[in-house]
């Protein structure tokens, strides 16, 4: 990965001014971008899918301890958003997710 | 070679001792090897909590079985493990195309990583290299 100043932007930095590409490298971005138009920009860290950097190929709906990392308390399937995986991964965790809910692995609501 | 593998997994009753969960587990088993299928795995998971309650019960010991079979069998062994006593719930998951795909894509990815490995420059394993990758962005 490269830093998070250049590049794709790190997934954050929405509604920036054109002209300023890499304004300030990781950490410091915040600060130096409060300066310019008292706008603040939040560098949010780049949100990786986790089963693509575990290498998960197949996602078992038997695994509870993994797929109850994706799943809050109230038992919801959360947007992809939330955890940044993949379209792909997204569809086989919904899945698996699904399966453990049959089976009384995972709750469908809790509480 | 073209038979399908389908992973029957199911809940006895949580007042049924060990030895009548064997049972169970070898009563299945028949289920199985009466419709024609193949027992590839038995797993026995033990006494688990529920995440709600199925039939008024709060636990259960969960049993595995992977088989392999047709199409069929399922239809004959799902409709056995109904009427079953002791059993409160049971899902059954076919699992070979899944695992197939999940294998190819993981050749995939060995083959790949065999191809960087290939290349001459790629190989140096010190993080602070003084020649910085070319595929890599300059790091400020």
């Amino acid at each position: 990965m490269s830093s998070q100043g250049g590049g794709f932007g790190g997934g954050g930095g929405f509604g920036r001014p054109g002209g300023r590409s890499g304004g300030g490298a990781g950490a410091k971005g915040g600060a130096a971008g409060a300066k310019d138009g008292g706008k603040r920009y939040f560098f949010r860290r780049r949100k990786v899918c986790k089963f693509c950097a575990d290498k998960i190929d197949y996602v078992d709906y038997k695994d509870v301890k993994l797929i109850s990392q994706f799943v809050p308390e109230r038992g919801k399937i959360l947007p992809r958003r939330m955890f940044g995986t993949c379209a792909e991964h997204q569809r086989k965790l919904t899945e698996a997710i699904k399966r453990a809910r049959q089976i009384a692995l995972l709750p469908y609501a809790a509480d | 070679m073209s038979e399908r593998i389908y992973e029957i997994l199911f809940i006895a009753d949580p007042n049924l001792g060990e030895p009548e969960v064997d049972a169970l587990a070898a009563q299945v088993q028949g289920f199985v090897e009466q419709a024609g299928g193949k027992l590839q795995k038995l797993e026995k998971w033990g006494k688990k909590r529920l995440a709600y309650s199925v039939r008024r019960h709060h636990e259960g010991s969960y049993v595995l079985l992977s088989v392999e079979g047709g199409g069929g069998l399922i239809k004959e062994v799902e409709r056995r493990l109904k009427v079953t006593d002791g059993i409160i719930r049971f899902l059954t998951v076919r699992v070979d195309e899944e695992l197939r795909k999940a294998e190819r894509r993981k050749a995939q990815r060995a083959l790949g990583e065999e191809k960087r490995k290939g290349r001459p420059h790629a190989t140096t394993p010190t993080p602070h290299a003084t020649t910085p990758h070319a595929t890599e962005g300059v790091q400020q």
